[in-house]
């Protein structure tokens, strides 16, 4: 798993809105990279300080950054914040140039990123903010204190199922049944969302159980079932990828759109750069 | 083709609006329309060498001479290349020169083109196409009374859709001038694009051999449209001048400002 010809490792890197999404929607593609030789990178856009129902600011940040080198440590990648407060990403100058400077500093390969229309608007504009890093992370007289990028990464979308003004459509698979021990104890090691603020969202904090064992399987019950439920709708791809005597076998996958921004691939080019 | 049309192009870089319908304008200038350029910056940022100061007022020396071969007007604002957002100062400056040039047809990229600072203009356009009419919005600059038409200029993104022509211009005479106007912009067309296409070796130092390099880099470019939308060509020309067609230009009408039937559309555009 080189990237394109360039005889080095793979770079790649995850530009979540919050600490943890780049895990939730990516984790187990991640950690299969990783195993495979990838240099993988997860950043969060945001610090985190404010999605809580109890706790917040630098407090609370600091407590996200702890547990999201944890998980990333559990992983096998490294992990960056971009430290912009929680429920505040908009598509300024500033933003765009942290972003720029984080995909060069990395000299990604490929940049995964949320769609502009996810649910959550620091998730829209931090799609909106990378897209508009594509272009411009070749151009030197930007961020000129960061060397540009030679070769214009390729940019990919994580999945979600907004249908307006058009659906996610998966242009590469991953089977991540392998590595979804990993990306359990990836989830495990951010209480503070998964045992913590998701559950009290949800209105179901009182089913969290206390110790860490029950904790665990407790969350595999909470999320599997979103989790599997991404394999529906992803047969035909896999099929194509995997062969129709593996679809049974995924359990769970994580998909991907190509961006029509950055570097155009062919899906066989794509799928080459992707775990298997 | 009216003769009195007023025309506004507004795109986000010095030779956008060259090289996405220069030869429109030119046919445009020639038939008596007045047609004025507009980039929404200064292109001080576009270049590998040069930057600043220096390099803005390089571009806009390069858009009056271009401007001057197409019979045509320029105007460059003074905002950063790479920084546009769409904020309301810019709004402003873009419904004043909509208004102060008294356009009929308004021209922007597409809000999905491949650069931010196409975007952001495409959405800075699309912005003002109602307000323009709207008297306490910049009371200082007299509001149209009519509703111009809006058109986008041509790109081949797809998401969240694609560019679907209304009308396409047969831009086969002018084409020469059309060149000739992007050879003037040689800190474009000779340094930082082929520069960022990693070509620029591949420059000729002669100026008549330059130009030929600028046609084969510009080759697909150039005959896209003509290639992809052969049966407006055919509907607008009839089959036996469609055939002719070596070049073409190609527009598509957006849903906000005036929306007149395809015939008025045609009517508009030089033929």
């Amino acid at each position: 798993m080189t990237s394109g010809g360039k005889n080095k490792p793979l770079n790649v890197i995850i530009i979540g809105a919050h600490p943890d999404d780049g895990e939730y929607y990516s984790g187990g593609t991640a950690a299969l990279w990783a195993e495979a030789g990838a240099k993988v990178r997860i950043v969060a856009v945001t610090n985190g300080d404010a999605g809580h129902q109890s706790q917040g600011g630098g407090v609370l940040a600091r407590r996200r950054a702890a547990e999201s080198m944890r998980s990333a440590g559990i992983l096998g990648v490294s992990w960056q914040s971009l430290d912009i407060h929680d429920g505040e990403v908009l598509p300024s100058l500033k933003a765009r140039n942290a972003v720029i400077r984080a995909i060069r500093t990395w000299e990604a390969d490929i940049v995964i990123t949320h769609r502009t229309n996810d649910y959550h608007p620091d998730h829209r504009y931090t799609g909106q903010i990378v897209q508009d890093a594509a272009y411009l992370v070749m151009v030197p007289a930007i961020c000129p204190d960061t060397p540009r990028l030679e070769y214009n990464p390729v940019f990919m979308y994580l999945q979600d199922d907004f249908k307006k003004p058009e659906p996610f459509r998966a242009d590469v698979v991953v089977d991540v049944t392998p590595a979804m021990e990993k990306k359990w104890l990836s989830m495990d090691a951010m209480e503070s969302q998964m045992y913590e603020w998701i559950p009290w969202l949800e209105k179901k904090l009182e089913d969290v159980p206390s110790s860490p064992k029950e904790r665990l399987e407790w969350l595999k019950g909470f999320l599997g079932g979103e989790f599997r439920g991404w394999v529906k709708g992803l047969e035909e791809i896999i099929t194509e990828r995997y062969g129709a005597d593996y679809v049974s076998k995924v359990k769970f996958a994580e998909a991907f759109e190509l961006c029509e921004y950055g570097r155009q691939v062919s899906r066989g080019e794509l799928w080459e750069m992707f775990p298997r | 083709m009216s003769e009195h049309l007023r025309v506004i192009m507004i795109g986000a870089h010095p030779d956008d609006c060259e090289l996405k319908a220069g030869a429109t304008a030119a046919l445009w200038a020639a038939g008596g329309a007045e047609v004025l350029l507009m980039s929404c910056t200064c292109g001080d940022a576009g270049h590998h060498e040069i930057g600043g100061g220096p390099l803005a007022r390089r571009r806009r020396e390069e858009a009056k001479r271009s401007a001057e071969i197409l019979g045509v007007e320029s105007l460059i604002l003074e905002n950063h290349d790479g920084e546009l957002f769409p904020t309301l100062d810019f709004r402003r400056d873009v419904i004043r020169a909509i208004r102060n040039w008294k356009a009929d047809i308004v021209f922007c990229h597409r809000p999905n083109d491949y650069h931010p600072d196409h975007r952001y203009s495409s959405q800075v356009v699309q912005d003002a196409a109602y307000l323009v009419l709207v008297p306490n919005i910049c009371p200082d600059t007299l509001a149209l009374e009519k509703n111009p038409v809006f058109m986008y200029f041509p790109d081949h993104f797809s998401k969240p859709c694609q560019f679907i022509p209304d009308v396409i211009v047969d831009a086969t005479s002018v084409m020469e001038k059309k060149i000739q106007s992007l050879d003037t912009m040689d800190s474009q067309m000779y340094e930082w694009l082929p520069w960022i296409d990693r070509q620029l070796e591949s420059v000729p130092k002669d100026k008549g051999e330059r130009i030929e390099f600028l046609k084969s880099f510009w080759n697909e470019h150039f005959h896209s449209s003509a290639e992809e939308f052969p049966a407006l060509l055919e509907e607008r020309y009839g089959a036996e001048r469609a055939a002719k067609v070596r070049y073409a230009e190609a527009f598509e009408l957006c849903e906000y400002g005036s929306q007149p039937s395809r015939e008025q559309l045609w009517e508009m555009f030089p033929c």
